[in-house]
């Protein structure tokens, strides 16, 4: 028989033995970076998402160059597969994001308002020269008089047309909205679509706001006005008039450019991406790109992407030195040596000379005129309301202005909630 | 009883426990701190990026709630999903299982065979349905060879909602067949026997005996059927790209309350206090259910 104090001391020990092993179990989750390598090298993390097998291998060559240049520093590149933004998000929060990580020009308002960026102009040395970047591209990281990242690269919307479909239809490539919606009526036949939409705000802002009315003001949704609607009203009277307008999954294809590759529409408006995926995809397609079509002046969507540091990161040094080489000169050049990304620097763009390109000119064109996709934090609030709604107007289940109106109220009320 | 009750020392309720720790730790960490965590922050506005800051609210969330018009079509989804999904899915698994139990030959390869979809991820069933319910895709090409005008499964709103549901339907009925099979395994052939001298058909035989020897499994199986309808998430976020569109048409309640928590910033409370309301209306709906139960067998 034990005594009571022996006993109270083994079920202390058990006790323990037990906690210690499920906090053990629990610690395993969480992980502990060890910023040095090995070989005392600084290690720091770069986050982004994935593209083709080419691009990975231009931005690993990138990485390595910069490495050799920088032998005390290491670079992880980390791949985050889906839904970036949910889990850069989250690994924000958590305290375990990267120290370097992409950030698309959308969300980018979100992110530096809530003060998680690290601003970069006290890094900046005069060689850098900020002044070479298209100004717009780079506005849509600032934020307060601070730059908080910088562009690595950019695509605007162009035409893209079937050049064989145009031909056989004795069209000529449109300047003007008007001659589009022509075009798209003598175009559509068979089962082919003379024009291929993709019912969003992303692709559609420019046209939304090209009548005088304006998407957001002063952080609220305000495109229920008259302006907005009527801006829209030529993809609609496409759709539902003249019948020469579809959205890629009408005839089963997952996105504008693979209902153009398949040849199940005559014209869509489609950026630098959808170069190369035609090359690999559809190499038979005989194509060409034109500047967007004039609807008064000359105006086309931009997408940019930047380099941004995480306030949180231990080794600002170093990643400040990395995002200078990615968009630098020099790192620049090699990223988008092979065209799959436009430069954001004037000087890169003109030594590698896409805009004499004859696919890519139309889209190097429109970086000066371009409105770049960003519109204050809540954009996405209002863009997945608006695409909601837009959606069921474009199938004619609703007239649009009624549609409009019933998106904005939402994205008013959410947009509430987040105050 | 008492006194053994008494007899309980120190020793014996600290082994008790220690035995237990492990239970309870991670039933603390991982579902008892989480529910007191969300009940928290649903009376709060909560920014968690940029260092957490909580704002009480009080009940702010639920008052904009019941304002929201996308909640509203979601809980209308949601209910929708729910009413359509639970009878068919608790009738498909009865009639299958009763099949299965009826002596036929090939029995075996039939069991295996009906539960295959139930083994299949959720995700890739959900993958492999899209591509059968693409424009050009194999429902299409079917309905057409009967002369039936094919659908935009995936683009129209009007369709999107019952595609999720007829994919469901087929993926989950399997496994409450398992249960309804072991239930009817259960029934004594001698109650049938006495059905049977009493003059009973195929018919009445199910209808009068079987089904309300079943009544238990049953009321178990629209139970798990509620509470796992209500909570219908990965099909329609994958179905919809995380939009829940097209058109709103397969938002439902627990895909709002993801995009509120993790697509939006500032919003963790109110989705927090979304999930509340959805707890609690899961609550009353399997009450209810319970309820409804309960009356019939006093019959």
């Amino acid at each position: 028989m034990p005594t009571g104090g022996v006993v109270m001391k083994k079920w202390f020990q058990s006790f323990l033995a037990v906690t210690l092993f499920s906090a053990s179990l629990l610690s395993g989750c969480s992980q502990e970076e060890s910023s040095k390598t090995a070989d005392g090298r600084t290690e720091i993390v770069l986050s982004g998402w994935g593209g083709n097998p080419t691009e990975t291998k231009l931005l690993q060559q990138t990485i390595r160059d910069f490495e050799k240049k920088n032998p005390d520093i290491k670079v992880k590149h980390d791949v985050i597969a889906d839904q970036y933004m949910d889990v850069l998000k989250t690994r924000l929060i958590g305290g375990t994001a990267a120290d370097v990580f992409y950030l698309d020009a959308f969300e980018a308002p979100g992110l530096m308002e809530a003060g998680v960026l690290e601003p970069l102009d006290k890094y900046v040395k005069e060689d850098f020269d900020m002044e070479d970047f298209e100004k717009p591209l780079l506005q849509a990281f600032q934020h307060n008089g601070k730059t908080y990242g910088f562009p690595k690269d950019y695509s605007t919307l162009a035409l893209f047309y079937n050049k064989e479909m145009l031909e056989e239809a004795g069209v000529e490539v449109p300047k003007t909205w008007n001659e589009l919606q022509e075009a798209a009526k003598k175009l559509t036949k068979d089962g082919v679509y003379g024009f291929g939409v993709m019912p969003e705000l992303a692709r559609l802002y420019f046209l939304a706001e090209s009548k005088g009315g304006q998407v957001m003001t002063n952080n609220k949704a305000s495109f229920a006005s008259k302006e907005v609607s009527e801006g829209l009203q030529s993809i609609l009277d496409m759709r539902l008039n003249d019948k020469s307008a579809a959205q890629p999954n009408e005839v089963g294809a997952d996105s504008g450019i693979e209902m153009f590759g398949q040849g199940k529409a005559a014209m869509v408006l489609e950026g630098n991406w959808a170069i190369p995926y035609l090359a690999d995809t559809f190499p038979d397609i005989s194509y060409g790109t034109a500047e967007v079509p004039t609807i008064g002046k000359k105006n086309t969507m931009a997408f940019t992407v930047a380099y941004v540091m995480n306030k949180e990161s231990k080794h600002k040094e170093a990643a400040w030195r990395l995002i200078e080489y990615l968009t630098g000169k020099e790192g620049m050049k090699t990223w988008t040596s092979k065209g799959y990304a436009l430069p954001t620097r004037k000087s890169v763009a003109k030594e590698l000379g896409f805009a004499d390109d004859p696919l890519r000119g139309a889209l190097v064109a429109g970086a000066s005129y371009a409105t770049v996709w960003q519109d204050g934090p809540y954009l996405p609030i209002a863009q997945t309301n608006f695409n909601n709604q837009f959606l069921s107007a474009f199938l004619g289940q609703q007239p649009l202005r009624e549609a409009l109106k019933k998106a904005q109220k939402q994205a008013n009320k959410e947009i509430l909630i987040n105050e | 009883m008492k006194k053994e009750r008494k007899k309980y020392t120190l020793y014996e309720i600290g082994q008790g426990y220690t035995f237990m720790l492990p239970a309870i730790f991670v039933l603390a960490v991982f579902i008892i701190a989480p529910i007191l965590y969300a009940i928290f922050l649903s009376f709060h506005k909560v920014e968690l990026l940029g260092g957490p800051s909580y704002d009480f609210r009080g009940l702010d969330n639920f008052v904009k709630l019941m304002e929201d018009d996308r909640a509203k079509i979601a809980l209308w989804n949601t209910i929708k999903y729910v009413v359509i999904v639970v009878p068919a899915q608790t009738l498909l698994a009865l009639v299958l299982a009763a099949t299965l139990n009826a002596g036929l030959k090939g029995e075996k390869f039939f069991r295996i065979v009906y539960f295959l979809p139930t083994l299949t991820s959720s995700a890739v069933l959900t993958l492999i349905f899209m591509w059968m319910y693409n424009q050009n895709g194999l429902i299409n090409k079917l309905l057409g060879m009967i002369g039936l005008p094919g659908y935009n499964w995936l683009g129209d709103p009007n369709v999107a909602l019952p595609a999720i549901m007829i994919m469901n339907i087929w993926s989950t009925a399997p496994f409450f067949m398992t249960i309804y099979l072991a239930a009817l395994q259960d029934i004594p052939d001698s109650v049938y026997e006495a059905a049977k001298i009493d003059g009973a058909n195929f018919w009445q035989k199910f209808w009068y005996v079987t089904v309300p020897q079943l009544k238990p499994v049953t009321s178990f199986v629209v139970i798990m059927g509620l509470i796992g309808t209500f909570q219908l998430f990965d099909q329609s976020y994958i179905f919809s790209k995380g939009t829940g569109g097209p058109n709103n048409s397969t938002l439902t309640v627990v895909l709002l309350i993801y995009q509120y928590a993790f697509k939006n910033l500032g919003t963790m409370g109110y989705a927090a206090a979304m999930a509340l309301v959805l707890a609690i209306v899961i609550l009353i709906a399997t009450l209810l259910q319970r309820k409804f139960s309960k009356e019939e067998t006093l019959h």
